[in-house]
């Protein structure tokens, strides 16, 4: 058991010291939301008056929480490349024949995944208060939105796992994880409300749990915004879709792990 | 230990093999019924063409492969049943350089210490020590990205030892090593052996590293041991040396006589003289120096080629004993 959190631990911590040692994964990942935040963000804030968005706030502090999503995939995609280069150089092969239990392999890629797709998640939400989001919100409300990035990083980072198994080519797994991050931005209540989308895509972004992620941050921390779904069901949503990222990693790695 | 005593411990063996057979899902068969031990202390070379099943059979012995049938254990342990032990007890060096390449030399024993459970100082002690045994203490805190393939291969084998191991599992440890890389590496192997308790199987296919490293050398082919045997075991019972002469005069005419000769296994024409295979070359000679004079050959260069491993191995796994009987 100490053994597994252990190695765990060695996994987890290599990976992390790997990502904040690499400039240019680093700056890479990081720098993507933060000009979305500060060129779409500012530059729609002149467009778009906030009665067409929702409650009273600004539109930076609309569209923060999408952000936030974007940058927790960001993270994640970052998760799942490393776990992609680890098995094609077979770095895989070093942990297989370690004296450690597979579940170790598991966690820790999963839980570097999730950390990154976190870092990401803080500095943006840091990033969006200097640049001017009314932040406010009670504490209650903090820790829903913190249990629902975490939630949906996990989930993300998942699904990234997952899709890095499927391939062994860096190209294909970019182009594949590419697809996915557009609708999950676009199809979504992340840069524009609910109710001014025509219904074909209102149903698309309430089947994305960005929507969900998104909407819960707004109502939860983000002063003069208001939610469109209960807060109970972003939990709920969110959490689920944690539930089934991690099924479908560890699905993923398993089927790697496994002797052959 | 337990009441066995001396006798019983040290008849555990690093490495046995009992009629392994490994069958993969895609329905190739790489390993077929494999005999094999490995005595403690000692480096065992396989050697055979690609396709062997030299890289399976290390796979399913550092438990990366389970077998389909038959038994191995390493140290006494059952690569199946007691697959942590076994674990715990090998280093291994993989075909391909596995490396993570954003990490320094160093980053790279500490992490691979730790994931045996190995505290940090012990970790950071190790590390001091094998880096300099294996030439790498001036780039050590280099990201071993900028590392030379020797140099990343000396790496690898520090790598394989930090968690002081009894069995070392090497897959083609010098595979695209230049000359000097190569002996640099047999260099390590060689002085590791003795300094500590270890024992060595690993793969190759250059002769002349099994020649020079191994205690044992076993040849496969399809997947089962077609040779096995001291270097100079093989060497010998594969007999003959091979005498060339060269010269001016009819070879056909030297072929002819030199058949007549006792001793004397086989005779060919090469440009310019003859090969002539033959047991105990150095006795027979003369009377081939003296047969050459009977029809008026004049010989410029007489050269006497001992057998060495390729031979053997081109017997055990060319085109004339691809059934791979027993020596």
């Amino acid at each position: 058991m100490t053994l597994a959190i252990d190695s765990t631990a060695t996994i987890w911590r290599k990976h992390m010291r790997k990502f904040l040692t690499n400039g240019e994964e680093l700056f890479g990942t990081m720098i993507q939301p933060i000009l979305w935040v500060v060129l779409f963000g500012v530059g729609m804030a002149r467009t778009v008056v906030s009665a067409q968005t929702s409650g009273t706030g600004s539109y930076v502090g609309f569209m923060l929480p999408g952000i936030v999503a974007l940058s927790a995939m960001g993270g994640a995609i970052g998760g799942g490349m490393t776990w992609l280069d680890e098995r094609v150089r077979g770095i895989l092969k070093e942990y297989l024949v370690a004296p450690i239990p597979r579940v170790s392999i598991l966690l820790g890629t999963i839980g570097s995944t999730v950390s990154k797709a976190m870092i990401q998640a803080v500095v943006i939400f840091a990033v969006g208060a200097l640049i001017g989001a009314e932040s406010g919100g009670s504490v209650l409300g903090w820790i829903t939105a913190i249990i629902l990035a975490i939630g949906y990083s996990i989930g993300f980072s998942g699904l990234a796992l997952a899709v890095a198994s499927q391939t062994d080519d860096l190209m294909a797994y970019h182009a594949m994880i590419m697809l996915l991050n557009l609708p999950v931005l676009f199809l979504s209540n992340a840069l524009y409300p609910l109710r001014s989308l025509p219904s074909w895509m209102r149903i698309g972004a309430m089947a994305n749990p960005t929507s969900y992620l998104v909407d819960g941050i707004r109502q939860g921390v983000l002063r003069g915004q208001e939610g469109e779904f209960p807060l109970w069901l972003c939990l709920v949503v969110v959490g689920g879709f944690a539930i089934a990222g991690l099924l479908l990693a560890t699905r993923a790695i398993n089927s790697m792990t496994r002797r052959k | 230990m337990n009441g066995y005593g001396i006798g019983a411990m040290s008849a555990i063996k690093a490495v046995e093999v009992k009629d392994l057979s490994k069958t993969y899902s895609s329905g190739v068969q790489a390993v077929d019924g494999l005999n094999l031990v490995v005595e403690k202390n000692t480096i065992y070379a396989l050697l055979g063409p690609n396709g062997a099943g030299k890289t399976t059979t290390i796979s399913i012995l550092t438990t990366l492969a389970s077998p389909s049938a038959g038994t191995a254990k390493v140290n006494g342990y059952d690569v199946v049943e007691d697959e942590k032990a076994v674990r715990g007890s090998i280093g291994v060096t993989f075909q391909e350089m596995v490396l993570d390449e954003a990490l320094t030399g160093r980053q790279i024993l500490m992490y691979h210490g730790r994931l045996y459970g190995l505290s940090s100082t012990e970790c950071r002690r190790r590390s001091n020590e094998l880096l300099p045994l294996v030439d790498l203490s001036d780039s050590a805190d280099r990201k071993c990205r900028s590392y030379s393939g020797g140099m990343k291969r000396r790496l690898e084998l520090a790598r394989a030892l930090v968690t002081v191991p009894n069995v070392l599992f090497l897959d083609e440890p010098t595979l695209g090593l230049d000359p000097n890389g190569r002996s640099r590496i047999w260099t390590y192997i060689k002085d590791l052996m003795q300094r500590t308790d270890l024992s060595v199987l690993l793969t190759t296919h250059y002769l002349d590293e099994a020649e020079q490293l191994a205690d044992r050398v076993g040849i496969m082919d399809r997947g089962k041991l077609v040779a096995e045997g001291s270097p100079s075991e093989l060497i010998e019972a594969l007999g003959a040396d091979t005498v060339t002469l060269r010269g001016e005069g009819s070879s056909r005419a030297l072929i002819q006589r030199l058949r007549g000769l006792d001793e004397v296994q086989e005779v060919t024409a090469v440009d310019g003289g003859v090969l002539i295979g033959v047991s105990s070359s150095s006795r027979r000679i003369a009377e081939i120096v003296a047969a050459a004079g009977e029809v008026d050959f004049t010989i410029r260069d007489v050269s006497v080629t001992k057998p060495n491993l390729g031979g053997v191995f081109f017997k055990q796994t060319g085109h004339e004993m691809k059934n791979g009987e027993n020596l």
